[in-house]
């Protein structure tokens, strides 16, 4: 059985209707990639299944109908990560992870969160003030919130946004294996080359109400891409032996022409 | 230094505290060797009284600070942030102006008046937090107008009556201060029972939906309880500022955000803040007394840019 199905979803911000009519199913150990443009909706896709936003139209939740769930059972089924937390009251690292735990009611206690800032590297960080960190290492602060909340859905909005290299690379391996290890994933990425990496099906959002989904070998192919983005896709032979899409920068001088 | 020595600390400085109210004064009484019969009215038919409701009522108004401070998700509110000193000192000037020489007159019209303000403000509770406080900012400046009003219109002799009672007066209760006490005690056991869910507001209102908080339901509660508070202690002493905007911020420096913590921490805190600047109001011109307001605004403003200094 899937862990989140929808059937005619419709997401409405105030009185616009950002998206409608979007059927998917996120299967347990699978990773569900949503690609679109700037303002589509993407975001308030994720804000609704988390049960932030209004939602219509039929979402299932492991079969029960996602209106259904109160609140706080909500919260035990499903991890949202998304903005950056403010600063403004001066939480510690520390602070900042135990509230994910508290009311996500992860009771791995001392060694999991030691594991999870291991995982994203903020182990060093975990005395200091969210406020003094580097937007990158306060996104990984988040990622290891999301990695103590032990739910089967994962709802990521831009997990790699603000990573280093290394950390990005890090993060889609951790997806991967914690997929693996059966959770659903639902993320929205911008990185076409990292939607390949990670991806098991895809949603793409192409605006104007139109939506698409199914799996990563019939869409994240380069004329849908194209069409997606309205840019020029170039595909390029990885020295790997597999095909890398860069977009065609324009403008660039020689080598562009 | 640990966490038990805080507490312990805390308590001896409580302590001093009371102990210094109770001696302190036209002269100086030591509580443990009172001399004559008058010394023993004087501390426990006048000081001791006093001194509870300024604890209390400086423990709500901070505790309503912290609350505020979590509701706007603005850490610079206070408890009169969205007009409800106002619209007290309108209730309480209207009332002097009808009734004159009625003290419990002018504190029925506080209270009426602070309610008034509550319903104005939470008419806008469906607001988000930037909107709800701009509505509130924009009524304060309307009971402000109303009260300028009033005062112009107020003959003479009854002007320095409304003048005293708007910088705080703790020289009488018109609630009895046990009374005062148990609304301080439901206040604070109310904020515990939600310190979870203020933690998780500390997120943003996403996150701490996202954690199972019901944001819609504890903003309502939050403004009713924070709003009801402040009615008690604006009736009960008038309006003091800045112990609800400055005592949160020095918990939450001492001993980290958590409400569970702080929210006690600022309890106690601003009662013994309020108790020692009111100590310091009733001796500093003795026989004549300092409004407690002025007191806690020359400690509270320098202290306040302090904070912002050190945050910027």
């Amino acid at each position: 059985m899937s862990l989140l199905s929808a059937h005619k979803l419709e997401v409405k911000r105030g009185e616009n209707t950002l998206l409608s009519g979007l059927d998917f199913s996120l299967q347990p150990g699978r990773i569900l990639v949503v690609l679109g443009p700037n303002g589509v909706g993407k975001s308030s896709l994720l804000l609704a299944l988390a049960g932030i936003l209004p939602i219509q139209g039929e979402v299932l939740l492991s079969g029960k109908a996602l209106k259904q769930y109160p609140r706080p059972d909500l919260a035990r089924e499903i991890a949202w990560q998304g903005s950056l937390p403010p600063t403004e009251f001066g939480l510690s690292v520390d602070q900042r992870l135990n509230l994910a735990m508290d009311n996500g009611l992860v009771v791995g206690g001392e060694d999991e969160l030691r594991r999870c800032c291991k995982a994203l590297d903020v182990a060093s960080l975990r005395t200091r003030m969210l406020g003094e960190l580097s937007t990158g290492e306060r996104q990984r602060v988040e990622l290891a919130a999301v990695m103590l909340r032990d739910v089967p859905i994962w709802l990521l909005d831009e997990p790699t946004a603000h990573l280093d290299l290394r950390h990005q690379v890090a993060w889609l391996s951790i997806m991967r294996s914690q997929a693996d290890a059966g959770r659903g994933i639902l993320v929205v990425l911008h990185d076409v080359q990292q939607a390949f990496s990670v991806a098991d099906d895809v949603v793409l959002l192409h605006g104007g109400g139109r939506v698409s989904f199914g799996a990563k070998g019939a869409l994240l192919v380069p004329e849908v891409l194209e069409d997606l983005y309205g840019t020029r896709l170039l595909q390029l032979q990885g020295g790997d032996g597999q095909g890398v899409l860069v977009p065609a920068y324009e403008g660039g001088g020689d080598e562009a022409a | 230094m640990s966490e038990s020595r805080k507490w312990l600390l805390a308590a001896g400085l409580v302590a001093l505290a009371v102990w210094l109210s109770l001696a302190i004064g036209g002269q100086w009484i030591n509580p443990f060797v009172p001399t004559s019969e008058l010394d023993e009215r004087i501390l426990w038919e006048l000081r001791w009284p006093r001194l509870v409701i300024a604890f209390a009522v400086g423990g709500m108004l901070a505790l309503a600070g912290a609350w505020f401070q979590v509701l706007l998700g603005n850490a610079l509110a206070e408890p009169y942030v969205l007009g409800v000193a106002g619209s007290a000192a309108v209730g309480a000037v209207s009332s002097l102006m009808l009734f004159p020489g009625s003290g419990l007159g002018m504190s029925a019209g506080a209270f009426i008046g602070a309610w008034i303000g509550i319903a104005a403000v939470l008419s806008f509770s469906y607001l988000g937090p930037a909107r709800l406080l701009l509505a509130g900012i924009v009524l304060a400046a309307f009971w402000g107008a109303l009260l300028a009003l009033l005062l112009a219109l107020l003959p003479e002799q009854r002007l320095g009556l409304a003048l005293s009672w708007m910088m705080g007066d703790l020289s009488t209760s018109p609630i009895h201060e046990g009374g005062l006490l148990f609304v301080w005690g439901v206040a604070l056991a109310c904020g515990l029972a939600l310190s979870r869910s203020l933690d998780a507001m500390l997120l943003g209102e996403m996150h701490a939906t996202a954690l199972g908080v019901d944001v819609r339901r504890l903003r309502i509660r939050l403004l009713f309880l924070a709003s009801a508070v402040t009615a008690v202690a604006v009736t009960a002493a008038g309006t003091i500022g800045f112990v609800g905007l400055i005592v949160p911020h020095l918990m939450r420096l001492l001993f980290g955000s958590l409400h569970r913590v702080v929210l006690p921490a600022s309890a106690v805190g601003g009662g013994v803040l309020l108790m020692l600047a009111d100590t310091g109001a009733r001796s500093m011109i003795s026989p004549a007394e300092l409004p407690v307001g002025v007191i806690t605004a020359l400690i509270g403003v320098p202290v306040f840019l302090w904070l912002l200094l050190r945050r910027a």
